[in-house]
């Protein structure tokens, strides 16, 4: 299962397993992960896990921003439309660092294989 | 007559010590057809380079003599084309049931039959063919990867495809798959276009981006594909790395 690791100066404060379809993001009491932090808007963004339609055993993770006052960034890259996550990838909502891990793709082989019917 | 100049080469990269790849071309003894083919093996121990020249050599054999034959419907030169993708799955087949070492083995092929003015192209798995035309690098072929399908489907786009860890993975391949019809497309060529065959390695070190500066000029073939080659060793290809260049005299 992938997980959100909260960092400050780089260290890890807080972590979340994304257990769900549908991780919410934001200020707000009702979603999933909660920040009450005045950088993070309402309902800020969401995190979907989507099983791969080509490869049986592998979820996607998808971020979106939420129209968000400040923003969603991956690696420093401001997120425009929904976007695949990679293990590793730096996420920052409003002013807080989230790293995301997905501890699956070490299981991906690097070099290449078929897909066996 | 269409006239044809060609050269091709294969090299194991930086960081691999065996080259899986394999290569060949070959042009009618009339000069008006020519034969490209690559493959790019997998499967570990020596397999991968056992199921390209498995391939490699199906396409020759079935092929090959064909060049020779004048005025062929071209029909019949796309029968021939899966005739060769067929006798190469049925050769690497039965090697992976003789040898359990071998049991995972396949491989991509892609090959260009040109015939004067006309190139068949065929492919299955990822290996490309390139039309480059007045400096303008054109591929012609649609890799079958989990990438592209999700690029299809809107899954991903292509800032995404470096980075998404199942990059590797062949939808369809010689060995793996029970469906090998090869992917086919006919192009009408023009005096001075050139036609690329390459192996993932190729391109995973060196951008289509990058080579119009090494294609072109007054370089033969031979020293055009050398360029092409040491400039993805000089980026430290990690896979390896084959090419083979037709030019349209």
């Amino acid at each position: 299962m992938a997980s959100l690791s909260q960092l400050v100066d780089n260290v890890v404060v807080m972590s979340f397993d994304l257990d769900q379809s549908l991780v919410t993001i934001g200020r707000r009491a009702e979603n999933s992960i909660r920040i009450d932090e005045i950088s993070v808007s309402g309902q800020h963004a969401v995190i979907e896990a989507i099983p791969n339609a080509y490869l049986d055993g592998v979820t996607d993770y998808y971020i979106s921003d939420c129209n968000s006052t400040n923003g969603t960034l991956v690696n420093d890259l401001r997120v425009s439309e929904r976007q695949r996550l990679n293990s590793n990838d730096l996420i920052r909502i409003g002013w807080n660092e989230f790293r995301f891990i997905d501890d699956s793709e070490n299981a991906l082989e690097q070099t290449a294989y078929i897909l066996e019917e | 007559m269409t006239c044809f100049a060609v050269a091709g080469l294969s090299d194991a990269g930086v960081r691999r010590a065996v080259n899986e790849d394999a290569v060949a071309w070959r042009v009618s003894q009339a000069g008006d057809q020519a034969l490209l083919v690559v493959a790019d093996g997998m499967g570990g121990y020596a397999g991968g380079s056992v199921a390209s020249e498995l391939a490699v050599a199906a396409v020759l054999e079935v092929i090959g003599p064909k060049l020779e034959i004048p005025d062929q419907d071209p029909m019949t030169m796309d029968d021939a084309i899966q005739a060769a993708f067929n006798l190469a799955q049925r050769r690497i087949l039965s090697r992976r049931q003789q040898m359990p070492a071998l049991a995972k083995m396949g491989t991509t092929l892609v090959l260009a039959w040109i015939r004067d003015d006309e190139a068949h192209i065929a492919h299955l798995g990822d290996s490309r063919c390139y039309l480059i035309r007045g400096g303008e690098v054109q591929c012609q072929t649609r890799d079958d990867t989990v990438v592209q399908k999700m690029l299809e489907d809107g899954s991903i786009n292509e800032r995404d495809v470096p980075k998404v860890p199942f990059r590797n993975v062949l939808t369809r391949a010689l060995g793996g798959s029970s469906d090998v019809l090869a992917s086919m497309r006919r192009i009408d060529l023009l005096a001075g276009d050139r036609l690329l065959l390459c192996s993932d390695g190729l391109t995973g070190a060196l951008p289509e981006s990058c080579w119009s500066g090494l294609l072109g000029g007054e370089a033969s073939s031979a020293e055009q594909v050398r360029q092409l080659v040491d400039a993805s060793l000089a980026n430290q290809a990690s896979d390896n790395v084959s090419v083979v260049l037709l030019t349209v005299l």
